[in-house]
């Protein structure tokens, strides 16, 4: 076999840390899907065997196009997305999550303005798999790790290469190439505000500044269980995998099915650190899943993607006694997280505003900028929109150089670029960490995924065909939203269309539950339409 | 409700809340959540629309995660009496 052993520390990228515990931790698991579990020699070897087979049909050489450093997953949480994320990094290339429950007309957009010229798909992604192909140039390299055959797929076959996993090459013709980390380790697609996905691309020494935090701060070893709830285009779905992968742990990746039981879930995988947005909390709480002592096995509960309401952590704290429970506060723009706050009984209920827990201090090496609207610092206890920068800033977005320059900015008196995360927060003081209190623009957080409701608006006019469309989070829950309202005033749509052709191009989490005609739209002393008075609406609708 | 009446009323609330035409579940073993027809965004609602149906509490630390599978599963698991009556 070839030899696997680790870069050294300057040169680590996202493959690092696996590859260290596949050489320590051979035997372990290293992934169970609801009952399936690999080792981490298992998964090691299928996942080089991939590198060299992507190696062999679809090798990158001089004149590459943008794309040629990526490979794309098409596929849900599986072993065979596993394999085909680790077998990305293997051969040197980052990788870009494609969802099949997304509508495929956005998942095409995504592949097409990737440039990924190879395709790593499991079951969930084949039967999407025509649709997202449909109109695409020909030439592509699509691989099927699950597969003994190509049967049923021959369609495919005139325009494409089609690799089955029967036909991949052994693990050991797989040559470790070094990978430079200022490349790109993973392209994550995120909602935008003018109606298409931004691409938020992030460096192998990002996300390796950010695990080497994580690590260090939790103590991972070979016998903890970790979670993992998100889809891959979920950007926490890294901390799970890889923090777990960096430390020989076990990640516990639950079925559709055991999704909706996240309390069975725990119990019998025996996790010991639970990463969720805190709407999975809610929900549990409304299920009735967070009675005491339900969960001793873990010794870790983290929260991150929205905000965390601190009843919510007091009724998790006795369900999970023995935990240590923390609020992670960061948008993918600045690598999965980059500040943290631990709750304490005692002390933490004082320092929440409007009943959120703070998010606290930044990672080692961020640096926080709380400013005002000419990016000039406020003072300690004060609010402003928050800007950091650090070894965790990412290098902007895909091929979109003015959204980078509107988000990616050097304020005044500094010489370094800092990220606006468009978060209104309040400036710690010595007494008070940092809290959050909302967004200084249209975005919101829907059970934990962020939506641009702009983007929503743009579907809606378009699928409704009216001039003026304005979508809220609502009904709103303490740490977001439950879903997408729109209000439009022309009265002639059918409103039950437009909610079934909003589902057709939007993930399920941005689509509108509900759409609404309003005679006239309140309107500002700006002769803008005024958001808060139709919130005010919906709120006194009780 | 007869048994009848709660398998229609199941799949009502499914095909409305995805917005799927009713041929995607055209018979009651039909996979609902291998087809997006339901997911983890919808679990509060649905049991509390199960709950309004059945007029009494599900106790959710009794029910596997099988029981999501398909209209059939969840009437075993939700209303085993209406199987009952209608068997009988």
């Amino acid at each position: 076999m070839a030899a696997t052993r680790a870069l050294d520390a300057s040169n680590r990228t996202l493959r690092s840390g696996f590859l260290d515990s596949h050489e320590h931790y051979p035997d372990h698991i290293a992934v169970e899907v609801a009952g399936e579990a690999l080792t981490y020699a298992q998964l090691h070897d299928q996942a080089a065997a991939l590198a060299a087979t992507l190696d062999r049909h679809a090798p990158r050489g001089a004149g590459d196009e943008d794309g040629a450093g990526l490979t794309a997953i098409f596929g849900q949480r599986s072993v065979a997305a596993c394999v085909g994320i680790l077998g990305a990094l293997f051969r040197g290339d980052g990788y870009v999550p494609l969802n099949p429950s997304f509508p495929i007309e956005r998942t095409r957009n995504m592949l097409e303005r990737a440039g990924a010229r190879a395709l790593i798909i499991d079951a969930s992604g084949e039967s999407h798999l025509e649709g997202v192909l449909e109109g695409l140039p020909s030439g592509l390299v699509l691989f099927f790790p699950e597969r003994t055959s190509l049967e049923g797929l021959e369609r495919f076959a005139a325009d494409h290469t089609l690799v089955p996993g029967s036909e991949f090459a052994c693990a050991s013709e797989w040559e470790p190439q070094p990978v430079d980390p200022n490349e790109i380790a993973y392209l994550l697609f995120t909602s935008g505000s003018t109606g298409v996905p931004k691409g938020v691309m992030v460096a192998h020494r990002n996300v390796t500044a950010f695990l080497d935090a994580m690590r260090e701060r939790y103590a991972v070893g070979p016998n903890d269980r970790l979670s993992q709830t998100f889809e891959l285009t979920f950007d926490l779905s890294v901390f799970d995998l890889f923090l777990a992968w960096e430390s020989g742990a076990r990640v516990c990746i639950p079925s559709q099915a055991q999704k909706m039981l996240p309390a069975k879930y725990i119990q019998e995988s025996g996790l010991t650190l639970w990463f969720s947005v805190p709407s999975t909390a809610l929900l549990m709480s409304k299920l009735r899943m967070l009675k005491p002592d339900r969960y001793p096995s873990l010794r870790w509960s983290l929260f991150c993607g929205e905000a965390l309401p601190a009843d919510i952590v007091e009724s998790w704290t006795q369900a999970a006694p023995n935990a240590i429970c923390e609020n992670l506060y960061g948008p993918t723009e600045l690598t999965i997280a980059c500040t943290l706050y631990r709750w304490d009984p005692h002390r933490s209920r004082e320092q929440c505003e409007k009943g959120l827990v703070p998010i606290g201090e930044p990672y080692p090496g961020m640096e926080v900028l709380v400013a005002n609207e000419s990016l000039e610092p406020v003072a300690a206890g004060e609010t402003g929109e928050l800007l950091m920068t650090g070894p965790q800033l990412t290098p902007g977005y895909w091929k979109d150089p003015s959204k980078t320059a509107e988000a990616f900015v050097v304020p005044p008196g500094e010489d370094r670029t800092f990220y606006r995360t468009g978060d209104r927060v309040r400036r710690a003081t010595s007494e008070r960490p940092m809290v959050y209190l909302g967004r200084v623009d249209n975005q919101v957080k829907v059970q934990g995924y962020r939506v641009e409701l702009g983007e929503v608006e743009a579907i809606i006019r378009e699928e409704a065909s009216v001039e003026a469309a304005i979508a809220l989070g609502w009904p709103e829950t303490a740490a977001g939203a439950d879903s997408i309202l729109v209000f439009i005033s022309d009265e002639r749509a059918d409103l039950v269309d437009v909610i079934a052709r909003a589902k057709g191009r939007l993930p399920a989490y941005m689509a509108p539950r509900e759409v609404r005609h309003i005679d006239q739209f309140p309107l500002n002393s700006n002769g803008k339409i005024d958001r808060g008075a139709l919130r005010a609406l919906l709120l006194a609708e009780g | 409700m007869d048994e009848k009446q709660l398998r229609e009323a199941l799949r009502e609330w499914i095909l409305e809340r995805s917005s799927a035409p009713p041929a995607a579940l055209s018979d009651d073993q039909q996979p609902i959540l291998d087809e997006g027809l339901l997911s983890s965004l919808d679990v509060v609602e649905f049991i509390l629309f199960i709950e309004d149906l059945r007029d009494e509490e599900v106790d959710i630390e009794a029910i596997e995660p099988e029981v999501f599978n398909n209209i059939d599963s969840l009437m075993t698991a939700f209303f085993p009496a209406a199987k009952k009556e209608a068997a009988a």
